[in-house]
């Protein structure tokens, strides 16, 4: 264990999930110190429990948010917009762990889709091509199937279902990966032993998440100060504007301020911009980073969708890894089917609690037991696809709900586009036909479950007035601060969004390291 | 929450065996499982009204609707058949009442060990080595599918529609005779 002086000016990292946890790794791998503030505490693997509600209270993010919109979520889940962990390793401790890259075209989707009402669409200023060389290193760093000598994962159970009914429905790209769980052994972790629990936290470490790889790694350089509980509440600046300090709270409430020469914000899409909006000063009145006004903007959740099909048949789906199985045909753009964009079916299995709580909240009597009643005769898929970014779809800091520590709490406004509603309509339909392909008896529609990908609202632009960061994610208003998380998307892709966070904070270590050696940072 | 000693502290409704009596046929008409065990729904009726004695708000919420479920016009609630019973809920499912019941009903019922194994959930698994050599990959009535990705001779499309037609449209209703097929 490392410590820093609070006095030394070091590279402050707010966060220590996919894009926090990588960047510290790729920093101190170099010889860079770095302070890296997690908020939440230090779980480790084996105390995780396979237990859904208890693994929920032992990591998920808890702490107040309020919402508004036409979103079903304001309704069910008012003060739970988002489903994301609160821990050392952020949300990769509890992802599923499917790894597709970006498809050329989603870095163009101002160009590709053309202007589409309401949506604040923007093309990102960066390429596949630029990209692509961090695509191997992320994939190489996670281990994902399918990739770079790694093996495929065997089919489950779930999986049979899935891969049969995509075949006869006519689906060509079909495969249990890429998926970043080892199906043998890897990088010094161990195959999956096809527990089920991957939402909970893997115990066995099969999994890759920051927490099992670059935060240890991080740690054994002797360049990380890594301290949990600790909750970043403003980013302070010096005369000419550049950050110079990150203020934050200890789990006893005590204020602490941490110096830094740079200051990376990873804190996942709620809470970046909600700290660069609690950083307001006279010199950023409208937030720290936010000339453009589009700090908070844009938030994006992906379009999501679940269908729980029965069988007359045993399926056992919750036996083995959760998401191990992904149809990628439907990713692609075409306009044909009255939508921009494209969507991903994966699979997916929950537990009877999490089935009971998430399937149609709100349900009861026989419609909603029947569900249940058929739960080992039952086979599930996740629909995960782009959505529009709309500048109304906004995180704010609420001016009557506060924390415990007294702060404003974030809201989350979020209506559907009318493209992202087409598009879970279609995925809904086509996930239907699948089951139907093998036999199903009856087909559930959930709706979306709290938000697991939060994306968008720091976002990258190629001009300051479109947007908070630049191509390598600094902020064009403040030239020492970073934003390395998903917040940065300029658009959501269809492609889960863990393994680009990665791809991204690797490429965003590149550029820091260089512009320290050479003296511009 | 405390009661005072004295004449002046509610009566202790929720506490009797009528309560509790109401609140299993509550539970039980609102989430019908043949297959549960009544050992299921008596633990999550003494849950809820555990948490409900914690708080004023659920405290009123869950004792005044239990008693006055036998008032309304139908009569007595414990006399009613499931489906009359049904009904009578949902006439009153917008109340706090029952959105009390029914929010905790989900939270608790669903998370009792005895539930899972009746529906057929085997839960914790790790500590038995995961299902690796359990099951994960028993299910014997379909092909073996490809694990592998497409190497085929269709390319990728990424704009455009798809070269060969997949199905779309409505799902027609799953016919006994498509069943049969799959399972032979």
């Amino acid at each position: 264990m490392t410590a820093i002086d609070h006095d030394e000016e070091a590279v402050v990292i707010i966060g220590s999930g996919a894009g926090g946890g990588t960047l510290a790794y790729e920093l101190t791998a170099r010889g860079i110190k770095v302070v890296v503030l997690e908020a939440g505490p230090h779980i480790t693997n084996a105390e995780y429990v396979n237990d859904e509600w208890a693994a929920f209270s032992q990591m998920a993010w808890l702490d107040p948010r309020t919402t508004s919109g036409s979103w079903r979520i304001a309704r069910d889940f008012p003060n739970l917009p988002a489903w994301i962990v609160k821990a050392v390793g952020g949300s990769t401790t509890h992802w599923s762990g499917a790894t597709p890259r970006f498809l050329a075209h989603e870095f163009e989707a101002r160009s590709t889709y053309g202007a589409i009402d309401g949506a604040n669409l923007l093309d990102w200023p960066l390429t596949l091509a630029e990209l692509a060389p961090y695509y191997d290193r992320a994939e190489i760093a996670m281990g994902s199937t399918h990739r770079h000598g790694r093996a495929a994962l065997p089919a489950n159970n779930n999986y049979k279902v899935f891969a049969n009914g995509a075949a006869r429905v006519g689906y060509n790209f079909y495969a249990t990966g890429p998926y970043a769980t080892n199906a043998e052994p890897y990088d010094g972790r161990p195959a999956s032993v096809q527990d089920g629990f991957n939402f909970q936290g893997d115990k066995s470490g099969a999994k890759w998440s920051t927490l099992v790889r670059e935060i240890p790694r991080a740690e054994a350089t002797g360049h990380l100060d890594l301290r949990p509980l600790s909750q970043a509440v403003q980013i302070s600046h010096d005369r000419t504007g550049r950050a110079d300090a990150v203020l934050y709270l200890d789990a006893a409430g005590g204020m602490h301020r941490q110096r830094a020469r740079i200051v990376c914000v990873a804190g996942n899409s709620i809470e970046t911009p909600r700290l660069l909006l609690l950083s307001a000063s006279s010199l950023f009145p409208d937030g720290l980073a936010n000339s453009s006004g589009q700090v908070g903007r844009n938030y994006m959740r992906h379009t999501t969708g679940s269908v729980y099909a029965q069988f007359p048949d045993p399926v056992h789906s919750y036996r083995g890894e959760t998401m191990a199985g992904i149809i990628a045909d439907e990713a692609r753009h075409d306009e044909r089917r009255g939508f921009a964009g494209g969507y991903y079916l994966e699979t997916l299995s929950l537990g009877p609690a999490f089935l009971a709580a998430f399937a149609n909240p709100g349900a009861w009597g026989r419609d909603f037991t029947a569900i249940l009643d058929g739960y080992a005769h039952t086979a599930g898929l996740w629909i995960v696809g782009e959505d529009m970014p709309q500048e109304t779809n906004r995180i704010t800091l609420n001016g009557s709900v506060t924390d415990a520590a007294g702060l404003p709490v974030a809201n989350v406004n979020f209506d559907d586009h009318p493209n992202d509603v087409a598009m879970r309509e279609h995925g809904y339909r086509q996930a239907e036909l699948l089951y139907d392909a093998v036999g199903s008896i009856s087909a559930h529609r959930t709706p979306p479950y709290p938000s697991t990908h939060n994306l968008g609202t720091s976002r990258m632009s190629a001009r300051p007035e479109d947007g908070v960061v630049n191509k390598f994610g600094r902020a064009h208003d403040v030239p020492n601060l970073f934003v390395s998380d998903g917040s940065v998307f300029t658009t959501g892709a269809a492609a889960n969004p863990t393994l680009t966070i990665v791809a991204l904070a690797i490429r965003q270590a590149d550029h820091i390291a260089e512009q320290l050696a050479n003296g511009t940072l | 929450m405390t009661f005072l000693d004295t004449s002046e502290a509610p009566s202790g409704f929720l506490d009797s065996p009528q309560a509790r009596a109401l609140l299993v046929r509550v539970i039980r008409v609102a989430f019908p499982h043949a297959q549960l065990p009544d050992t299921a729904y008596e633990k999550t009726a003494a849950a809820l009204i555990a948490l409900a004695e914690k708080t004023p708000r659920h405290f009123l919420a869950l004792s005044s609707g239990l008693a006055s479920l036998d008032t309304l016009p139908a009569g007595a609630f414990l006399d009613l058949n499931a489906t009359d019973a049904t009904a009578r809920l949902r006439a009153i499912e917008q109340t706090e009442f029952f959105g009390f019941i029914r929010a905790n009903t989900v939270l608790t019922l669903y998370n009792l060990p005895e539930v899972w194994e009746a529906l057929g959930y085997e839960g914790a698994s790790f500590d038995k080595g995961g299902y690796l050599t359990r099951g994960f990959n028993d299910l014997d009535w379909l092909p073996e599918p490809r694990i592998e990705e497409y190497t085929g001779e269709l390319n990728y499309v990424e704009i455009g529609p798809l070269t060969r037609q997949v199905g779309t449209g409505t799902a027609p209703a799953a016919s006994a005779a498509t069943r049969d097929e799959v399972t032979k």
